[in-house]
């Protein structure tokens, strides 16, 4: 394995051991810490263009397996590991991670004080990072005048509508980065389901009769996205019911008046305690966010909270009071877990067939 | 044969919708009392009231109604039927909500709206169910289901709370 380097924007280099593709790349490096699931994240499109960092200081012991892809093409900058696991065992395994980084032209870095660089971005916030051969002015330059673009939502979300039918309610799904997940969710409720373009009109939405509507997660700033989406949103809450996620929670906030603030540290992992409000019962869930929704900016006439952060106090659901229309900010599809959030597509199934009225 | 049809997530799940049903119908909580049929409807009301109360912050107020003198099946009780108002408060000018666990013929509802008179004029009584199993007898409806469940007529529906039963659920039984 060759030296290589991990260098950020504000001058400082961590000399590393290379895995996976040999390729140079530029991202805006984050630090997640799940103990598991890096299958999982590093698939997830809410990392597009980013460089994951992860604290948990043994990645990759136990492979890539079928299951655990949340996107077709992962579409990460790299991924900077304490130790990347030589061996991984596991019954499902296909690939190792080193394996698999290779296939998708994604280098890896290992050899890093993880921990050090998680203290640093916790203090600095995200910021742009490479992972080079060597660590010279040039390659500072070069990193200094890298611009990142802010239309991730456009290259990840499908230009293209798609069907992934089932035998139950009619449910669209407007994408915006999706995770596989949210269609492993719907498809366990035999959900009948439309996928369309995040650009999709109320009128393309209407026209296809759903039963109920999900936002999907997805990267980047939802102020970046065009304001056609909200109203859309404002167009489609009061007629069928909605459930948002991640960005499309943003979003959702958004539409109803809240404004989006930048979190400092960001929410990357599954660490922390989020209480329901309504039972006042402390979950766990996997969360991806470098936003929140600003909570004095909340019209308590319009919205209820319905999960907070425990650690930061930062908005982790809302729901408007007049009609069955929800959201969350965490990852309600359990993949990565915990799993204990999915019942949330069960309530979402219910308010469908609520709204549908009974059967006889 | 006895078969769980709702588990204590699910019914959980049911008690959280109907409370967020609640309010987005009566546009918030105010002026709204919730009456629970004796048993298991007083648990369910408490159930949703505790709700409302993490929700909004106010204290819903909860009351448990006894229909049995009520009941139309029963014309020995009718003769000595009390007419006392069984609520610790009025429910002139409330909104009124009548949980109870099942509707079945609605004999039971028209039993409580009888019970409920001599309360004062409220603004509105709605009708919240945990479960709806059909064969209505009567021109009643529930305006909050938890869930629908449809059945035949000689099948029973039973319903399990923890603070009686010792756990939550919904059996159906034939």
């Amino acid at each position: 394995m060759a030296d290589r380097y991990l260098i950020l924007e504000d001058g400082s280099a961590y000399l590393g051991e290379g895995f996976g593709s040999p390729a140079v790349s530029t991202g805006e490096i984050v630090f997640n810490t799940s103990m598991t699931g890096y299958q999982e994240i590093i698939t997830n499109q809410i990392y597009h263009n980013q460089i994951i960092a992860f604290t948990q200081p043994t990645i990759g012991s136990y492979g890539i397996n079928h299951d655990s892809y949340e996107s077709i093409l992962p579409t990460v900058k790299g991924v900077v590991v304490r130790d990347v696991a030589s061996i991984s065992t596991n019954r499902q395994r296909r690939w190792s991670l080193d394996q698999y980084l290779k296939q998708q032209n994604i280098p890896g870095i290992s050899h890093i004080d993880t921990r050090h660089l998680a203290k640093q971005l916790r203090a600095s916030g995200p910021m742009k990072a490479s992972i080079v051969d060597v660590a010279d002015a040039h390659a500072f330059d070069q990193l200094g005048a890298t611009v990142l673009t802010n239309q991730q939502v456009a290259a990840v979300a499908t230009p293209k509508p798609f069907p992934n039918p089932g035998t139950g309610l009619n449910v669209v799904v407007v994408d915006f980065g999706l995770k596989h997940g949210i269609l492993r969710e719907l498809s366990k409720r035999a959900c009948n389901v439309t996928v369309l373009p995040y650009t999709a009109t109320t009128e393309e939405i209407i026209n296809l009769d759903p039963d109920g509507v999900i936002l999907s997660t997805g990267p980047g700033k939802p102020q970046d996205l065009p304001d056609s989406v909200l109203t859309m949103i404002q167009n489609i809450q009061n007629r069928i019911p909605l459930f948002a996620i991640g960005l499309g929670h943003e979003l959702f906030a958004m539409a109803n008046g809240a404004s989006i603030m930048k979190l400092s540290p960001e929410h990357h992992g599954a660490n922390h305690p989020i209480r329901e409000v309504i039972t006042n019962q402390i979950i766990y869930a996997s969360q991806g966010q470098g936003f929140a929704v600003d909570p004095a900016t909340i019209d308590r006439n319009k919205l209820i909270t319905t999960f907070v952060d425990l650690i930061d106090g930062t908005i982790q659901g809302l729901r408007f009071r007049d009609f069955p229309a929800f959201s969350v900010q965490f990852f309600p599809d359990g993949a990565p877990g915990p799993t204990e959030v999915r019942d949330i597509f069960d309530e979402f199934v219910e308010s469908m067939q609520q709204a549908r009225g009974p059967i006889w | 044969m006895q078969k769980e049809v709702v588990d204590s997530m699910a019914m959980k799940r049911a008690l959280t919708r109907i409370t967020y049903e609640i309010i987005e119908q009566n546009k918030g909580i105010r002026d709204i009392v919730l009456v629970g049929i004796k048993t298991r409807g007083v648990y369910v009301a408490q159930r949703i009231a505790a709700r409302l109360q993490q929700l909004e912050g106010a204290t819903i107020p909860v009351g448990e109604l006894d229909i049995t003198a009520f009941r139309d099946d029963h014309p020995q009780d009718i003769a000595s039927a009390p007419s006392d108002y069984q609520l610790t408060f009025s429910v002139a000018d409330k909104r009124v909500i009548l949980v109870d666990d099942v509707l079945f013929t609605g004999r039971t509802i028209r039993a409580a709206l009888d019970a409920l008179m001599g309360g004062g004029r409220p603004q509105s009584i709605a009708l919240a169910v945990l479960v709806d199993r059909g064969h209505r007898e009567l021109p009643i409806r529930a305006d909050f289901i938890g869930k629908n469940i449809p059945t035949a007529r000689q099948e029973r529906i039973k319903v399990s709370v923890t603070e009686v039963d010792g756990h939550d659920g919904v059996e159906i039984i034939n």
